[in-house]
């Protein structure tokens, strides 16, 4: 669709991020109302966002999402106004509609279509509660593009508006047979005595009769309120003797006032009249002078009746909106803006520049002040260069902090995911989440969501046990599943436990043997337990579908190494539950690091994995050349030559600079060249080609333009256990 | 042309296009408001020549918003937005001295030939 010649990928996009912002809260919402049903708060919060999604759909021409969004919004609006109750099968029928709602916009998301889905059982399923009862359908009403204006009006007409007709006559109009059997027809004025004597006092203070007619477009929507502008103007400015149709009230076939015809007295100028119909999308007025006697003369027809059986207009099932629950369970309300994400990366590039240039800025400062007479200079610069240490820092650290957003983004899925699968599994699980406001990089959150989830999915299938069997091991019937974030020294903590059997040793072991492991029976218990993330494992035969493919810990652990540069920490107890702990990065893009030079190449460690640097005799060390190793108070720690890593030459010395490294849980330490300084670097991403025996993380750009290669610190785990190959490299 | 306008819909996505329809007939949207009550102190501060109000939105709802600026300000001009199916509410506001109501969803044309009688 096009608007006005706005960029249709940048509506489209604002559209989806809108959109799924608020089919997450609905989600939420109706996942709360389920606890409580009858927060008045909650139920007027969810049916304005079942507006919300309609009007944006259909706005954007995704008419069938507007229609199922259109449905849960009736069947809320009966909700709110008491006629429905909310008992099992129709929560699940809305949680069914909100599920299709949130489909079809991931389904648009990813370049389709929500013609794609079919919504017919949904929207039968809703169907049934968003109409009251043993009601008929409302009659056709043409009210213009499109049919949903039908459900207001009918109601309306059922609250009981007579219609005056021309005739005079009241009639309990409205019905389906009096909106079919209306043809277009002379709006006609009989006055009675009442009328008659304002005709008369009118004629005497001078002033004319008219009788206006007033065509409004015939594809204007809601004509009953734009003939009311004209009707509203008409009543300031004029006495009004009578209107056909009557203004009184809404009636159920909107189209009848698509013409409006109107009698009246007054001493005001044409012009001035004329200029109450100047209302948008009127297409025809007509204005006529009358003669009182044309009109007293005729008999009086009908009775006086105008004073009573006043419709009961203005009565729709529209409930006042109760003030907002306060107890309401808090949805993490930040203050936040929307950014453009193209934006940020925008910003970013602008900042890594700015770094690249300060630390220009600061060589030309030390050149400076080698040379002859810089005083006066250096000082100025000095001046220049601490100001630019402030902006860049504060640049930095406020887009760092755009760029972060709180885990909750990722957490919130989990309760309804929990819900679900417990449920289609028959288990009993209770879930706590810890640390939702921890804050994580953008550039983790998509990469993290599927791990977690995944990993959730298994706690769910194959760690938590059905209630009897937890009960006969004297544990709780309902299981429980804990997932806590955390920010710990420069690092991402999230843990993620289960109170369930925990992982089957033994099974592993034997899943391990078949897979032609060596020592799969004999290595110790740690050992064992890490072969699950082993690419192909699983240690369970039949794959369930909640598990998917029977992939199972090894994609979540190489997702998490390679593509998070973090780390997973597995601990389990046979019968009590198992932890899994995630150790991530802040941020995938800036990395604080230690510059060091080795084989004339300039290298970085970054400063998460450093402990200190360290000046080792060549005389402490240990072991053979191939694998030596430094005894230190904490144990023995494998050395490594970052020159032999690299497969060049190693200097050999009788004293050598070393960095003392830890990546997880192992040690090292790492023998170099040269120490250089601390920096911040901004990464990039490494080509494999690039990615010598896949010792590096990515690389980096110095101002000079020479590449720093930062190193991936897991090649230490690559000596545990006096050199063997470790089987997860 | 170049009035200063209000613009009140709790959906950004909606205010986003009534922005650019807006903005490239040449008015100065002066203020964006995503609540009833948001749109009432931007009324009051940045007291536009024209405001486009929602009616449904949180915290306060359009009709209320309405009522409100009306009582601040009987001159001002006020255009309200709804959905289909909501006639009562608009006549009320009508009554109240809306000077014109838009339905979504709408054609660019329709919001520009409402502001523009609306302004005369």
């Amino acid at each position: 669709m096009n608007l006005a010649g706005i960029d249709e990928d940048r509506l489209k996009r604002a559209f989806l991020e809108e959109a799924e912002d608020l089919t997450q809260k609905l989600s939420d919402s109706l996942m709360a109302l389920e606890e409580n049903q009858s927060d008045a708060g909650l139920i007027n919060e969810i049916f304005r966002l079942t507006h919300s999604l309609k009007s944006e759909s259909a706005l954007m021409g995704f008419q069938t999402l507007a229609g199922v969004s259109h449905k849960m919004e009736d069947v809320f609006g009966r909700v709110r106004g008491g006629e429905l109750a909310l008992d099992r099968t129709v929560m699940d029928r809305i949680f069914a509609g909100s599920d299709l709602i949130a489909a079809m916009i991931q389904g648009i998301a990813k370049g389709g279509n929500d013609a794609d889905f079919s919504p017919g059982p949904v929207l039968e399923g809703l169907q049934e509660y968003a109409e009251p009862a043993g009601k008929a359908a409302p009659a056709k009403a043409r009210t213009g593009p499109a049919e949903a204006g039908a459900s207001a009006p009918a109601q309306a007409a059922e609250a009981g508006a007579p219609a005056e007709t021309a005739a005079g006559t009241a009639d309990a109009s409205g019905t389906p047979a009096a909106a079919e059997a209306r043809a277009p027809r002379e709006a006609a004025f009989e006055p009675g005595d009442f009328e008659r004597q304002q005709m008369r006092e009118a004629r005497d203070r001078g002033e004319t009769l008219y009788r206006i007619t007033v065509e409004i477009d015939d594809d204007a929507a809601m004509k009953f309120p734009r003939a009311y502008l004209v009707f509203n103007n008409l009543e300031l400015l004029v006495n009004l003797l009578h209107v056909d149709p009557p203004m009184d009230g809404a009636m159920a076939d909107d189209g009848v006032y698509g013409k409006i015809t109107a009698w009246f007295t007054s001493a005001g100028t044409r012009e001035k009249i004329r200029e109450c119909t100047d209302v948008d999308q009127i297409k025809a007025v007509d204005l006529a002078p009358l003669e009182y006697a044309d009109l007293l003369d005729r008999a009086a027809l009908a009775p006086a009746g105008s004073g009573d059986g006043r419709p009961k207009s203005g009565q729709t099932a529209f409930a006042p909106e109760p003030a907002p629950s306060t107890e309401r369970r808090a949805v993490l309300e930040k203050p936040t803006i929307r950014v453009d994400t193209r934006k940020l990366d925008d910003l970013w590039r602008m900042v890594a520049d700015l770094i690249l240039q300060k630390a220009a800025v600061g060589r030309i400062y030390d050149k400076v002040a080698h040379a002859e007479e810089p005083h006066a200079l250096q000082e100025e610069l000095g001046a220049v260069v601490d100001a630019f240490e402030k902006i860049v820092g504060g640049l930095q650290a406020t887009m760092m902090e755009t760029r972060m957003i709180p885990i909750a983004v990722i957490f919130s899925k989990f309760p309804r995911l929990v819900r679900d699968l417990s449920r289609k599994l028959g288990k009993s699980v209770d879930l706590v989440t810890e640390g939702e406001d921890t804050e994580i990089d953008r550039s983790i959150v998509e990469l993290l969501a599927d791990p977690l989830t995944h990993i959730i999915r298994n706690s769910l299938d194959h760690g938590i046990e059905f209630a009897e069997e937890r009960v006969s091991h004297g544990k709780p019937a309902k299981g429980r599943i804990r997932i806590a974030a955390s920010q710990q020294g420069g690092q991402i903590v999230i843990e993620l436990a289960d109170d369930g059997k925990g992982f089957d040793e033994q099974g592993i072991r034997r899943k391990a043997a078949a897979m032609g492991i060596e020592r799969a029976a004999t290595m110790d218990r740690e050992e064992a337990l890490k072969l699950v993330f082993l690419p192909g494992f699983s240690t369970k035969e039949a794959v369930t579908d909640l598990s998917g493919r029977g992939v199972g810990m090894d994609v979540v652990a190489t997702r998490i190494r390679e593509d998070l540069k973090g780390e997973v920490q597995l601990s389990t107890r046979a019968g009590e539950g198992t932890q899994i702990t995630l150790l991530l990065p802040l941020t995938l893009t800036i990395v604080r690091s230690l510059l060091v030079r080795a084989d004339n190449h300039i290298f970085a460690v970054p400063a998460v994995a450093v402990e200190t640097t360290q000046k080792v005799l060549a005389s402490e060390l240990r072991g053979d050349s191939a694998a030596p190793f430094l005894p230190m108070e904490d144990g023995e720690r494998p050395v490594f030559f970052l020159n032999s890593l690299l497969e060049r030459p190693a200097r050999r010395a009788e004293e050598y600079d070393t960095v003392m490294i830890r990546h997880g849980n192992n040690r090292g330490c790492l023998v170099v060249d040269e120490l250089l300084q601390e920096m911040e670097l901004v990464i990039k991403p490494i080509d494999d080609l690039l990615n010598f025996r896949r010792l590096f993380s990515g690389i980096s750009l110095r101002e000079d333009g020479s590449i720093v290669f930062i190193l991936d610190t897991s090649f230490i785990r690559r000596r545990e256990n006096n050199g063997r190959q470790d089987p997860d490299r | 042309m170049g009035a200063k306008i209000l613009i009140a819909d709790d959906l950004s996505f909606m205010r986003m296009i009534q922005k650019e329809i807006l903005t490239e007939k040449g008015y100065t949207i002066v203020g964006e408001a995503a609540d009833g009550l948001e749109a009432v102190e931007k009324y009051s501060a940045l007291q536009p020549d024209l405001v486009v109000l929602d009616i449904t939105m949180p915290h306060m709802n359009g009709l209320d918003a309405m009522r409100k600026i009306f009582q601040m300000d009987p001159k001002a001009r006020v255009i309200m937005c709804s959905a289909l199916g909501q006639q009562n509410l608009i006549v009320d506001a009508i009554k109240s001295g809306v000077k014109d109501f838009i339905v979504k969803p709408f054609k660019p044309e329709r919001i520009l030939s409402a502001i523009e009688k609306a302004l005369k």
